[in-house]
């Protein structure tokens, strides 16, 4: 108590009062003398503002897997008649080489410039025919529903592939112009595949995991609407055989896909690696065999 | 100006260069004083004893600083009781704010498209930024404490009465704008906490009957915070919270020079107050004396400060503020978590059940005139207490200043105290750690993974060093599959999910919650870019109804973002 009343009752000295002030005062000085060195001579604010770049690119890749991942897949690599790979080097350049792309159409701005302007406003004329759909608007500017903070995140996470882009991006990428003008008529179906094509939308239970342009869109296995042209290339590749692929052709390559799904099991899913085990693997049980031969020649026909 | 010259002249003539220039600079030196010398301001702060007449006087009577300032204090109330100095600490963090703040003015924009952007770049670009913005924080946070110690200490010491009431009634308008400043500069940042916050607090506003739309829409300029709010929450802050802010500073200091500071209860006969009558051996002048003892507190809270912002303090930006997606657990600042155990009270009584009965019919009777609990709580009862302490001074029947003539109202202030506290505590978001007091979390498998990846803010999970990342999957288990020297952080994180997990099979939560038995799950690293990388949690278990369900939860994690 005694302590107590001394401490409440304290009355520094005249001498002590200066003593105490000087060195507040001079501590807080010193502080700030330390805060603008660290701030400019030793790059506190470089260091502030990467972290801060990092943060906003984290904000960027939850935005891009909420609403470009479904076109352009998880890995930027894009997907045939969706959209194109944006993950690539024809796309991104490199450190050294600047952009293919942005030298083809001519855009004179920086690369962050166009992604950003492609995002928020979409793109309003339709370049090529190989989109299905032009690029949607994102910004809410334009009707779109990301805030334009979120768009310049999800820039930062595109360009931020340029690192170590996905793919070369030659394949994925049409040249402009490509497949722009009319549409080449599809072949038409004779009455085997038009029978095959019923088969794919109904008792084959297909479309709820596979997509074909025009025709279904399910996003869990692989691609089909090249399928023939990939299933020749692939049954000369040394992994398809190491795997236990016995296939020569493309009817053979479908079938055996169809019918032993966990042989060869295809490497790119839209939602990333494909699984072995997850493609319906009793499809003789529930197809005629009839059905299945019709199934087999209309997937033959999609190049 | 042929005649200033003149004199000039003739000035040096007649005593030399040196001698002119010494008296001419004397003399602005003293006119920018108020009437010290060079040699009296030296005299002050050396100790020197004044001369006859004392010229110290004269500041306070010619200038404009000074006439507000006492020219000299009872010698009572010059050690640290009865004061703390709480009153000049307030004024000081007013003034503290008011400067900071003018500098991060410089760099802010209200609008929602720019607020959020000039916070990065005042942390980014601007030299100071992040330490300016960390004191005004601070200051706006240790002003809160500060000021409503100062009304704690004027009340003990019953210092509100006659004829202090209406000095007591101006600091009540002094805390309130203090309470306004926080709060409105709390939206400032536009960052999810601000935005949230903010919105939940004026939405209170909204369940008021009659005017709550009205004053709801006069806040937020909309139907909710947009564009117009933000406008406006800044103008409240810069403009209209300080000027009345100001007003009222002036007529509170303004009365304390009038009454004096009142001297501590036992001096003087009940009923009396002598504060102004000083016996000249009891003076204790301004100048030196309470000019360096007031300094000497100014220099030392601004080195703390300073010291605090450098070092272990640093204010808090979350990711850009989103309409659509409100985080868990929103924060509100901690001054006002008694507000948010008032709207929780049903949660956080001792004994909820037995004061149903009397709860119960308080509430219908409530509800006759429109009233659910969570107005009752959170728009009837904080104006009740602010009335309540307006009322103080004048509904205050004893004329005693001496404690142990106040037993009743240092009880009721003590009482009211630990009633705040416990609100406070139960209104903490996730309620007390440990103890289960105010949690309203929800279902189990969505806390542990809240627990670890937060919506908003730090994270230990963040935290964890980018190259301990390995890319895998690792189930969760009390012994993983993870180096311990490679990644031992990453081992930690995995272990202390697998062990939160279990913890909440085996106790249920408060609200008697408990995570299913067979849940299990596992900790997954991606690399998305060559420095990104993404954290994923998930939880598989049977729900309820006997399904399957699984619960995910991830962050990104960049290599630079290095959360703090
Ligand atoms: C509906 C599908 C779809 C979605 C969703 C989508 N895109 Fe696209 N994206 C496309 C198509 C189609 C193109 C090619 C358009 C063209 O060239 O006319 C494209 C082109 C682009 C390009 C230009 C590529 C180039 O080579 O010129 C960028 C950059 C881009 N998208 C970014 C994004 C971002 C970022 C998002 C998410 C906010 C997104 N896209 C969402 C379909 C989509
Ligand atoms: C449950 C989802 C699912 C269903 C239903 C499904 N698939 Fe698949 N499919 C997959 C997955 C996943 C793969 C890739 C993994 C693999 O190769 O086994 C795949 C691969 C294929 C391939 C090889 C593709 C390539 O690019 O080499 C063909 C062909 C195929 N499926 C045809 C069919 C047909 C025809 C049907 C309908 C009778 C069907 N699938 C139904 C999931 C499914
Ligand atoms: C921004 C907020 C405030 C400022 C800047 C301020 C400033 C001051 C100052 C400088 C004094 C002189 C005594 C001292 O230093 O303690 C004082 C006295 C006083 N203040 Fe405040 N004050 C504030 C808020 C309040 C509040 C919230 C209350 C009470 C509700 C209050 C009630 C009083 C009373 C009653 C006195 C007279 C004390 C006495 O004579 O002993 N003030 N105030």
């Amino acid at each position: 108590m005694n302590l107590f009343y001394k401490i409440i009752t304290f009355k520094p000295s005249f001498g002590l009062r200066i003593v105490t002030g000087l060195v507040g005062i001079v501590l807080s000085l010193a502080t700030c003398g330390i805060v603008g060195l660290t701030d400019m001579v030793a790059a506190q604010l470089k260091t502030n503002d990467e972290s801060f770049e990092g943060r906003l690119t984290e904000a960027g890749a939850k935005v891009y897997f909420e609403q470009c991942a479904r076109c352009h897949g998880l890995q930027g690599k894009g997907a045939d008649g969706a959209a194109p790979a944006i993950s690539s080097v024809a796309f991104l350049g490199t450190k050294t080489t600047p952009s293919q792309r942005l030298k083809d159409i001519g855009w004179i701005g920086t690369l962050e410039g166009y992604i950003e302007a492609v995002t928020a406003s979409g793109i309003p004329i339709k370049s090529s025919q190989v989109w299905e759909q032009n690029h949607p608007p994102f910004s809410q500017r334009f009707g779109g529903p990301l805030r334009d903070d979120q768009i310049r995140n999800v820039t930062k996470f595109v360009a931020n592939w340029k690192q170590k882009p996905f793919t070369d991006g030659v394949v994925d990428a049409p040249k402009p112009g490509a497949g722009s003008g009319p549409q080449p008529t599809p072949i038409p179906l004779g009455p085997k595949e038009n029978a095959g094509l019923e088969v794919f939308k109904g008792a084959g239970g297909c479309t709820a995991c596979h997509a074909i342009r025009g025709i279904a869109t399910g996003a869990v296995g692989p691609t089909l609407n090249k399928l023939a042209s990939t299933a020749e290339k692939r049954v000369t590749q040394a992994d398809y055989k190491a795997a236990g692929g016995k296939a020569t052709d493309a009817a053979g390559y479908i079938r055996e896909s169809i019918l032993a799904p966990n042989t060869y099991v295809v490497p790119d899913c839209p939602q990333g690696a494909c699984a072995s085990g997850v493609m319906t693997a009793n499809l003789d049980k529930i197809l005629k065999p009839e059905e299945l031969e019709n199934l087999i020649a209309y997937l033959v026909t999609l190049r | 100006m042929a005649i200033i010259g003149q004199k000039l002249v003739s000035q040096i003539r007649e005593t030399g260069w040196k001698a002119t220039v010494a008296q001419r600079t004397d003399d602005a030196f003293t006119r920018f004083t108020a009437g010290l010398t060079w040699d009296d301001v030296r005299g002050i702060l050396r100790g020197d004893p004044p001369a006859k007449p004392n010229p110290r006087v004269k500041p306070h009577t010619e200038g404009f600083w000074f006439h507000i300032r006492p020219t000299f204090y009872h010698e009572a109330v010059t050690t640290l009781y009865p004061t703390f100095r709480l009153g000049y600490l307030s004024a000081l963090f007013f003034l503290i704010e008011t400067i900071t703040g003018m500098f991060l003015m410089i760099f802010y924009t209200p609008s929602p498209e720019r607020a959020f952007t000039n916070m990065i770049d005042i942390l980014t670009n601007v030299p100071f930024g992040s330490f300016m913005r960390d004191l005004h924080r601070l200051g706006a946070e240790a002003m809160v404490v500060v000021v409503t110690l100062h009304m704690w200490r004027t009340y003990i010491t019953g210092s509100y009465k006659k004829p202090r009431q209406f000095t007591w009634f101006t600091g009540v308008i002094l805390l309130i704008i203090t309470m306004f400043l926080s709060f409105s500069g709390y939206l400032l940042p536009w960052d999810q906490l601000a935005f949230w916050a903010v919105t939940i607090g004026t939405s209170m506003a909204d369940a008021a009957p009659l005017v709550g739309r009205e004053v709801n829409l006069l806040l937020r300029g909309a139907p909710d915070i947009g564009a117009g709010g933000l406008l406006r929450f800044y103008l409240f802050h810069v403009l209209l919270f300080p000027l009345i802010g100001v007003v009222f500073l002036g007529v509170h200091y303004y009365k304390v020079v009038r009454w004096g500071l009142s001297l501590p209860p036992e001096m003087e006969a009940i009923g009396e107050d002598t504060a102004r009558k000083v016996d000249q051996t009891k003076r204790v002048m301004f100048m030196p004396d309470i000019i360096t003892n007031e300094i000497m507190y100014a220099a030392v809270a601004m080195a703390i400060l300073a010291v605090s912002s450098a070092t272990w303090y640093t204010a808090p930006l979350e990711t850009h503020s989103n309409p659509q997606v409100t985080p868990l657990h929103t924060v509100a600042p901690w001054y006002f978590y008694w507000l948010q155990g008032l709207i929780k009270i049903p949660h956080i009584l001792p004994f909820p059940d037995s004061l149903n009965m009397i709860n119960k019919p308080v509430d219908d009777l409530f509800a006759l005139v429109g009233l659910t609990p969570k107005m009752l709580w959170g728009i009837v009862v904080p104006p009740i207490i602010i009335v309540l302490l307006f009322a103080i001074p004048y509904i205050d029947p004893n004329p005693s200043r001496r404690y142990k003539d106040r037993k009743i109202a240092i009880g009721l202030a003590v009482a009211f105290e630990l009633l705040i506290l416990y609100l406070s505590l139960g209104g903490i978001p996730t309620g007390v750690p440990g103890t289960g007091f105010g949690y309203v979390g929800g279902n189990p498998v969505v806390e542990v993974a809240q627990e670890f990846i937060p919506d908003e803010g730090e994270s230990e999970v963040k935290a964890i060093p980018f190259d301990e990342l390995i890319v895998g999957k690792y189930p969760l288990a009390n012994d993983p599959a993870i180096d311990e020297h490679k990644a031992p952080h990453l081992r930690e994180i995995v272990r202390a999910i697998y062990a939160d997990m279990e913890h909440r099979k085996h106790t249920a939560d408060p609200l008697g919650k408990k995570m299913p038995e067979e849940a299990e799950g596992d900790v997954q690293v991606k690399l998305l870019q060559e420095d990104l990388k993404e954290f994923i949690i998930t939880i598989r278990y049977i729900d309820e109804n006997q399904s399957p369900q699984t619960f995910s939860k991830n962050a990104y994690i960049h290599k630079n973002s290095d959360y703090r």
